[in-house]
This record gives structure tokens, C-alpha cells and sequence, in this order.
């Protein structure tokens, strides 16, 4: 018979032993466990966009696209919607029109659960393919009222695709517009300092406040209308840019004009004739949020 | 020779897969592939060739009533380092592998090893044992997972074989579970007709 002190001693040595070996391991190939994560989500994100750097927004779900001068490409984003052997990773890319740029489906080996030789061949380049320019409304399969062919024998997979990534733009697709310059709507100012996360700035030049720039929205026509304003310390708008719109094409998107926008720094500028709705909203929306806003200005 | 009977002997005579039927669990799920169905051949060889060793080498300072968990954790030590180490330099097939990898802690055909072998001889033998053993689960599973592959995928290491014609048709069900079962009761049987018993 051992003795009870020897069996612990032992046991104690051992495990003692293993951790340390395992712990040394551990943060020998830890960074390389992240360098390599790292690089797969990459070049994963690069095969849907053809942006050069990736934002990260919401983790491991959400990218804005960069292209190589910095300017806002489009976004990336991934949705895993419930297929017929479990859930699918999709990684889509979407340009500023809200045209897709490319679909990735994981492969089995990254977790895709779709029955080989039929569901899985929703991965195959013939199937992907078809929703490179596509938009969120032609995005659902043919018998569903969209554009896509279903893959003969794998309908429930496929449409559990083609539902999957009209979910996710429609989900997403808040966040196509290009990161806001606050350069632009303050161009005295040198220096910004946040002082609400994401909403609100002081414009800085040297050491002294010449006003604010904020980030707010509007009910639009079609959708909500994100904007940034820059208000100096007299209340008087120095810049209006549109951060975020869905208006109608050629008719509410007329807000954006840059003529319309600049009208903004001589006092409100009247509605624009046949978009009354979109402009008004902003107008209005504006008005209220300096009101709101003025107690910073002091 | 002795030496050499206890290399050989995991090899075919005494397969761990295919003639004591055990380890069963990761010879049926990961054998889709061949890469898989490798890949997960060396790490359980790996597994079993370090633990044996160092289940041989502390042997004698091993109480007899603590020897179970003492193995887990020497065995579960050497799970854990192929895990981190095919996380960080073999992505794909980690990801391929999923579970299986953490599961070779508990595949009997090594705590088995251990317990039946490496506690009761020396450093030498229990490495051979464990080589052996480690390779005729390797190659127990390659075979399998070149069958599958090749007949349920069309490919060979991803590649075609058989021609384009039959990579768009192949016979999908031996890549899907009830192939699996299938093919090892093909192979037990060949080997019960074929390989002579003691």
C-alpha cells in the first residue's frame, strides 16, 4: 500500500510538471494562433472586396472597406444563416451602391455543415458567382421573386443562402457610407475631441474651442438619413455632410448634392422641389439637434 | 527481433482500428478525406508515442492507485500541445479535425497503450509499442480515407481522380457517415478472410 502523502505528492508533481510545460507552449505558438486567425479572416475579407484594408466595426462580423488612398470602399460583413445541416458562415462584400462584390461560403472544414455532394455545393464557384452585382432585392432565388438559380436538389440550402444575405444587407447596409470627415463639415479646426462616443466632437485650433461637430439622424422618405454637422461657437453651421442615405435615386438622394448641402453654412436653405420629404427631414432634423446641441457651445 | 515483433505487431497484426476495434470513433468521423484522415493519424501517433514514453520513463514512481488520472494528465498534456501547435501552423486541418483533436484524450487506444503496455515496460519498448501502434492507426485511416475520398469525392488529396465525369457524379454516399461504417465492416471482413490468426 502507498501512503496517502505519496499518492498527493506525486500527482501534485506531475500536474505541476504539465502545466508548466503547457504553459510555455502556450505563449510560444499563442501569437502565432493570432497572427495566423488573423490572416485567414483577411483573406477571407479579400476575396469578397477588393478593398486593401479592413476596418474592423463589429467584431468578427462587421468591416468597413478601404481602398488604397483610404477612402471608404464599401463594407464586409458576416451572417450565418440556419441551412439544412446547421448553420452557414457567409462572408459578403458590398460596394457604396449596395451591389454585392462577392460572396465567400465557409467550406466544411471551416464549419459548414450542408450534406457533401448536394448542399455543399453551395460553395461551388457556378452558384457563388451569381450575386457578384447583385442588389438586396434581386438577391432571392428565382421561384422567390429574385434572380438566383437554385442548385438542383440543395434548394433549402440555397435558399437558406440567398435569405441569409439579404438579411444581412438589409441589416447592414446602415453602415455603407464612407467614414465621415469631420475635416469637412469644420474645415478651421485642426483638432477634434470626442466627447459622446461616435456623436459628438469639440472642434479644436491650438488651445481653444471654435465649436462642435456632431453626428445625428433623420426619418427620411425611404430610410434614415445619418448626418455630421459642424456648428461654430456662434450657432452658425460650418458643414453638412451626408454620412448615410437610402433616398429614392435621382429624386430624395438630391441631398446629397454638394450645392444643396452648402447652402446649409448661409442659413437653413429652403426644400429642394420634388424631394420635400428627404430635404425637409434633414432641414428640421438639423434645426432641433443645434438647439440640443447649444448647451456645449457655451 | 524482440524488439522489432513489438514495432510490427500495431502495424497489422494487432491494428487498433481494424482488428481490436478501438479508436473506432475518430477511424469513422475524420475519414472523409485522406488529408483529414493523415493529419489525424500523426497527432494521435504523437500523442501515443511521447505519453508512452514518459509513462514508461516515471513507471516506478507511479502509485498504483493514482495511476489512471496521472496518465490522463501526462496523455491530455501532449493533446493539448499538437492542438495549440496544429492551431497555429496547420489552420485548415484543425478546423477540419474540430473536436477530434481534443477527443484523442480520451481515445482508449492510448490510454490503453499506457496502462497495458508503457506502465510495465521500458523506455525503448514503450516507444516502438507506441510508434507501431501510432502508424497502423495511420495507416488504418489513410486507407480509409483514401477509399472515401476517392470513391465519395472524386478526388485523391484534392485532386481528381477518375476523370471530371465522375467527380460530378461520385458514389456521395461513402463520404456521408453510413459509408464509413460501411467500408470498415468491408475491411474487417477482407482482413478476417485474409490475415492468418494466431
Amino acid at each position: 500500500m502507498t501512503s496517502t502523502r505519496q499518492m498527493i505528492v506525486t500527482l501534485f508533481m506531475v500536474a505541476l510538471v504539465c502545466s508548466i510545460v503547457l504553459s510555455c507552449v502556450y505563449s510560444f505558438t499563442s501569437p502565432r494562433i493570432a497572427d495566423t486567425q488573423n490572416q485567414l479572416t483577411l483573406a477571407g475579407l479579400k476575396e469578397v472586396s477588393a478593398a486593401q484594408e479592413f476596418v474592423e466595426i463589429i467584431p468578427d462580423t462587421l468591416w468597413r472597406a478601404l481602398d488604397s488612398s483610404g477612402n471608404c470602399s464599401g463594407i464586409v460583413f458576416r451572417v450565418f444563416p440556419q441551412g439544412y445541416g446547421g448553420s452557414i458562415p457567409i462572408t459578403v462584400g458590398l460596394d457604396l451602391d449596395g451591389e454585392i462584390t462577392g460572396v465567400r461560403i465557409a467550406s466544411a472544414a471551416e464549419g459548414m455543415k450542408e450534406t457533401p455532394g448536394l448542399g455543399a455545393k453551395i460553395t461551388e464557384k457556378d452558384f457563388i458567382e451569381q450575386f457578384k452585382g447583385k442588389k438586396a432585392s434581386e438577391v432571392p432565388l428565382k421561384r422567390d421573386g429574385g434572380e438566383v438559380d437554385a442548385i438542383t436538389a440543395a434548394t433549402i440550402s440555397s435558399r437558406a443562402v440567398c435569405e441569409g444575405i439579404k438579411a444581412g444587407i438589409g441589416k447592414y447596409t446602415n453602415y455603407l457610407g464612407a467614414e465621415p470627415n469631420k475635416m469637412n463639415v469644420f474645415p478651421v479646426a485642426q483638432e477634434f475631441v470626442e466627447i459622446v462616443k461616435e456623436k459628438l466632437w469639440y472642434a479644436l485650433l491650438g488651445t481653444d474651442t471654435l465649436g462642435i461637430v456632431f453626428v445625428s439622424s433623420a426619418e427620411g422618405y425611404c430610410d434614415c438619413i445619418t448626418f455630421m454637422v459642424g456648428v461654430n461657437k456662434d450657432g452658425e453651421i460650418t458643414g453638412v455632410e451626408i454620412v448615410y442615405s437610402n433616398e429614392t435615386p435621382g429624386i430624395g438622394e438630391k441631398i446629397r448634392e454638394r450645392e444643396f448641402l452648402d447652402e446649409f453654412t448661409e442659413g437653413m436653405p429652403e426644400a429642394i422641389t420634388g424631394a420635400t420629404i428627404s430635404s425637409t427631414a434633414l432641414i428640421e432634423a438639423i434645426k432641433n439637434d443645434i438647439e440640443h446641441y447649444m448647451e456645449y457651445l457655451k | 527481433m524482440k524488439r522489432w515483433h513489438i514495432f510490427t505487431r500495431g502495424l497489422v497484426k494487432e491494428n487498433a482500428v481494424l482488428i481490436l476495434m478501438i479508436g473506432l470513433c475518430p477511424a469513422l468521423a475524420v475519414s472523409g478525406t485522406v488529408r483529414d484522415a493523415f493529419g489525424m493519424g500523426l497527432a494521435a501517433t504523437f500523442v501515443l508515442f511521447f505519453s508512452n514514453v514518459i509513462i514508461a520513463m516515471i513507471r516506478k514512481s507511479v502509485p498504483n492507485e493514482v495511476r489512471i488520472p496521472i496518465f490522463i494528465l501526462i496523455i491530455s498534456t501532449f493533446v493539448t500541445i499538437i492542438d495549440y501547435f496544429m492551431q497555429a501552423f496547420q489552420p485548415d486541418l484543425y478546423r477540419a479535425l474540430g473536436v477530434f483533436v481534443p477527443l484523442i484524450v480520451v481515445n482508449c487506444m492510448i490510454l490503453g497503450r499506457a496502462e497495458a503496455f508503457a506502465s510495465k515496460n521500458s523506455v525503448i519498448n514503450a516507444a516502438l509499442d507506441g510508434l507501431g501502434v501510432g502508424i497502423g492507426f495511420t495507416l488504418a485511416l489513410t486507407v480509409m480515407g483514401s477509399i472515401r475520398e476517392i470513391l465519395g469525392n472524386g478526388t485523391f488529396l484534392g485532386m481528381t481522380a477518375f476523370g471530371e465525369a465522375f467527380r460530378k457524379t461520385p458514389v456521395i454516399f461513402m463520404i456521408l457517415s453510413p459509408g464509413a461504417f460501411l467500408l470498415i465492416g468491408i475491411l474487417k471482413a477482407l482482413i478476417n478472410k485474409y490475415v492468418k490468426k494466431e
